[in-house]
Parts: C-alpha cells; sequence; structure tokens
C-alpha cells in the first residue's frame, strides 16, 4: 500500500507543477519563485530570411510553417535543444536553438542563449552523478553530490549499493577530492575518504550476521567534460574496512558513470 | 580635321562618365556594406528566462514475469531526463507481489513467506528515441510520437535477496500535447538467483503503461 502511495505521490507532485504553469504561463519553471527575472516575457524577432517551425522538438518531426524575417515570434518554453515560440497569430511550434541564436531582439540586437559550456566546468560548485562498477567482484552502483569549495579541493558524500552473492552491502562515505589541474578538460583527481558499511549477509549463510564496519578509503580517478553540462568520471579506490576480527578486511573498487555540474 | 576633335572630345566624355560611374558605383557599395562593421555585443538571454522542460515524471502500470513465479502486477514510478532530442536517462522503481511455484501449487510446502515475495526493483537506463515521428488519430488528431531503446542496470529485491541486475527493452511513447505522455514499453530484467538450488539467471519479461507529464 504505502507503494502504491509513492506512485500516487510521484503523479500528484507532477499535477501539482503543470498547474502552476497554467495560472502563470510566462512563469512556469519550478525555480521562477528563486529568480524575479523569470517573470519577462521573452519576445524575439526574425533576423534570417525565415524560420522553420516544426511540430516537435526534434528534427524528425515535420515542418509545418515557416515564419518569414520581421515576424516576432513569444519564447514559451525549451525541450533540449529546442524551444517552444508563439507567433503574432497564437500558432505554436519548435525552433531549434541554432535559429534562436540568430534572432535578434525587438530593439534590434542580436541574442545569445546562454548555455554551460567547457568553460563553466571548472567554475560551477556543484555536481552530482551515478556511477557502475566492480567492488571486489561484486556489482557496485552509487550516487554521489560534490561541492567544489577552491578550485581544486572538493567535498563528497557518496552512497553505494553492492550486490553479491554471499551479501549485500550498504556504503555511506564523505570524500575529500583533490583535482590536480582543474582547467583540463581530462581532469585526474586524487580522494580520500572515511565512511560506514552495513553488511547484510544472506539469509541461506545462517552463521553470519548483520555487522556495520569504519571504513577508510584512498582512490584516484579522471573527469572527462563530454558537454554542455555533462562529464564522465571514472574512478578506483582501494577500501580498508575496520573489523573486530583478526584482521581488517580490504576491497578494491572502480566505477564509470555520467555527472553533471550546476 | 573635325572627325579628330570630335573623336578627342568623344574620348574625354567617355572618360568622365566612366570615372563618374566608377564613383557612383563607390558610393552604392559604400551605403550596402559599411568599411567598419558596428561592433555590436550579443544580448546574452540567461537560460533560466526560459522555461526547460527536461524532466518527465510518471506512473506505470505493468505484469511481470516473474521467473517460476508466475505473473504479477507492478506498479511503478518512472523519472526520465532529456539529454538531446536523440537521448534521456530514466529511472525506475516497480513493486510488485510473487506468486507461486508449480511445486507450491502442488504439494502444500512453502518456498517463501509473504514479506519474502514482495519484488522490488530500480534501475537506471539509458534511452535512445530511434524512430521519432507522427501519428494520426481517428482522421482530425495528429500525435508526435517516438520509438525508443533502452538498456541500463539496477537491482531487484526478492526472496530475501538483492541482486544486480540489467534490463533491456524498448518503448513507444505518444505525446498527448506538450506536456502529457502515454508510454507502452517491453523490457527484459536479467539477474542471478539461487532460490531453487543452482545459481542461474532470472528472467523477467515485463510489458508497461503509463503516463508522465514533462516539467
Amino acid at each position: 500500500m504505502t507503494k502504491f502511495v509513492i506512485c500516487i505521490g510521484a503523479l500528484f507532485t507532477a499535477f501539482n507543477s503543470y498547474a502552476d504553469g497554467i495560472q502563470k504561463p510566462n512563469d512556469s519553471s519550478w525555480w521562477s519563485f528563486f529568480s524575479s527575472e523569470a517573470e519577462q516575457v521573452l519576445v524575439l524577432r526574425v533576423a534570417e530570411p525565415f524560420v522553420d517551425l516544426r511540430s516537435g522538438p526534434a528534427t524528425g518531426y515535420p515542418v509545418f510553417h515557416v515564419s518569414e524575417r520581421g515576424e516576432t515570434l513569444t519564447i514559451i518554453s525549451r525541450k533540449t535543444d529546442w524551444v517552444n515560440v508563439k507567433d503574432s497569430t497564437g500558432r505554436t511550434g519548435w525552433v531549434s536553438v541554432a535559429d534562436v541564436q540568430k534572432m535578434q531582439n525587438l530593439a534590434g540586437s542580436p541574442v545569445m542563449l546562454d548555455e554551460p559550456k567547457f568553460e563553466d566546468f571548472n567554475t560551477h560548485p556543484w555536481e552530482a552523478g551515478l556511477l557502475a562498477g566492480d567492488f571486489d567482484k561484486s556489482s557496485v552502483n552509487s550516487a554521489y553530490v560534490g561541492y567544489w569549495m577552491t578550485d581544486n579541493l572538493s567535498l563528497e558524500l557518496w552512497a553505494s549499493q553492492v550486490l553479491g552473492e554471499a551479501s549485500e552491502s550498504k556504503l555511506l562515505s564523505l570524500n575529500i577530492v583533490h583535482q590536480v589541474f582543474p582547467t583540463w578538460r581530462f581532469s585526474p583527481f586524487f580522494t580520500l575518504g572515511a565512511g560506514k558499511i552495513f553488511i547484510k549477509p544472506k539469509a541461506t549463510l545462517s552463521n553470519e550476521s548483520e555487522r556495520n564496519e569504519d571504513t577508510l578509503n584512498v582512490g584516484a580517478g579522471v573527469r572527462y567534460y563530454l558537454s554542455n553540462r555533462y562529464f564522465l568520471r571514472f574512478e578506483v579506490k582501494d577500501y580498508k574496512i575496520f573489523t573486530n576480527r583478526e584482521t581488517n578486511e580490504e576491497a578494491i573498487e572502480w566505477k564509470l558513470g555520467l555527472s553533471v555540474f550546476f | 580635321m573635325e572627325t579628330r576633335s570630335e573623336r578627342i572630345f568623344l574620348k574625354q566624355i567617355l572618360a568622365i562618365s566612366l570615372s563618374l560611374s566608377a564613383c557612383l558605383s563607390g558610393i552604392t557599395y559604400a551605403q550596402e556594406r559599411p568599411l567598419i562593421e558596428p561592433d555590436v555585443e550579443p544580448l546574452v538571454i540567461n537560460e533560466a528566462l526560459i522555461d526547460s522542460e527536461n524532466f518527465e515524471i510518471g506512473t506505470f502500470v505493468s505484469t511481470i514475469n516473474i521467473e517460476d513465479f508466475e505473473s504479477s502486477l507492478v506498479y511503478g514510478a518512472r523519472l526520465a531526463y532529456h539529454l538531446s532530442e536523440d537521448i534521456f536517462f530514466e529511472a525506475n522503481v516497480g513493486f510488485a507481489d510473487a506468486g507461486e511455484t508449480s511445486a507450491e501449487q502442488l504439494g502444500q510446502v512453502k518456498i517463501l513467506t509473504n514479506s519474502e515475495r514482495e519484488y522490488t526493483y530500480y534501475n537506471v537506463n539509458v534511452g535512445y528515441n530511434i524512430l521519432p515521428g507522427q501519428s494520426y488519430f481517428a482522421r482530425s488528431y495528429t500525435f508526435n510520437t517516438n520509438f525508443y531503446l533502452l538498456m541500463g542496470l539496477g537491482a531487484t529485491e526478492f526472496a530475501d535477496d538483492n541482486r544486480f541486475t540489467i534490463n533491456y527493452g524498448a518503448g513507444y511513447q505518444v505525446l498527448l500535447n506538450d506536456v502529457f505522455a502515454w508510454h507502452v514499453s517491453a523490457r527484459q530484467h536479467i539477474y542471478k538467483i539461487d532460490l531453487l538450488g543452482d545459481e542461474k539467471n532470472s528472467i523477467n519479461t515485463e510489458l508497461s503503461t503509463g503516463i508522465s507529464i514533462f516539467f
């Protein structure tokens, strides 16, 4: 039943955001109440001989109308690299961002949509990502969020799930990351962290009980800028698990995944 | 003599008219394109000014064939993020209650308790809109559509075990308008299980339908 409630909850949140959009058509972005700028209506003029209006946000959808030079288009919303516009007759269609970059504002100045680019890779402080790989011969899925305190140093919070044949473990750790060359597209880093591991042995192994242990990890990896706000991340970490048995355990982990900065 | 002076005179007229026309054409040329281009800085439009709708949230219902444990109804939620017109990422979470094995139905033995029969999965997939297009309904309605391929990984919790799961499949999305979409999809979940003796691959086929909203 609780699961059903989660699903309904997800739907309700979505409907709510849609309802907001209807009431305030110029301000339907969900972060809009953080910025008063979102209240402005954006109207642009076609400066090229013509611009194609498509029925949907992809090159696969047909061109159903062409707006000529001098016509004005009101910008409604955006999906990936496509902008939904409305012309003076109320017709709506999708124009590519590349075409919008060639339009002018009503005063006749060229406009430029501000897009995340490589220069922003080391200036935006937050990043988050999903990675998957191998933890001591078991599969591991991880998620993290990081904050760059300086160009070189960042603090990251990691949550991982290790799905093994004999046990399932959950790891939480806090890492400090040092990026050696922050301006490089292919940027290597070193990391040091501490955390907890919660190990749940499989039910068939009755002589084992659930336990949680402290861990320390040391690792290295690379961040590789792809485009827009996305980058690849690969890393290898060596975990030391401090047990109350005779010997401590050690595990090598490697992961690959996609991250975004914001 | 007369012809010679005429010739000289004509030559002079020709020379003057040529230089004049050259001058005039020079002037019109200057009017068309100034020698110094004005250096206008483009007006930067902050991305926060445009409402971007790259996220999609929705809910779905499906039937899943849990290998050895009959077919069950799944309730789930889906969150997608569209990276470009072709590529998107989606995360799903689904909940089901597994049925009984043939052995349980025949011989009054219970392999799993009720709580162990709870089947939960999550996955994160990469999707590719391979066939975008349009569909026509009842002569007067046109919908944008997408046929997409999916592949990803996640975990399945079932029978007091939690296993790494890969899944792949395909789906069809009908965009009812710029905000609502309807999906149907078929996907295969594969994970290892050793509940009935030897470890083997459990292959679960899921057929689902759902609605989603862009925001």
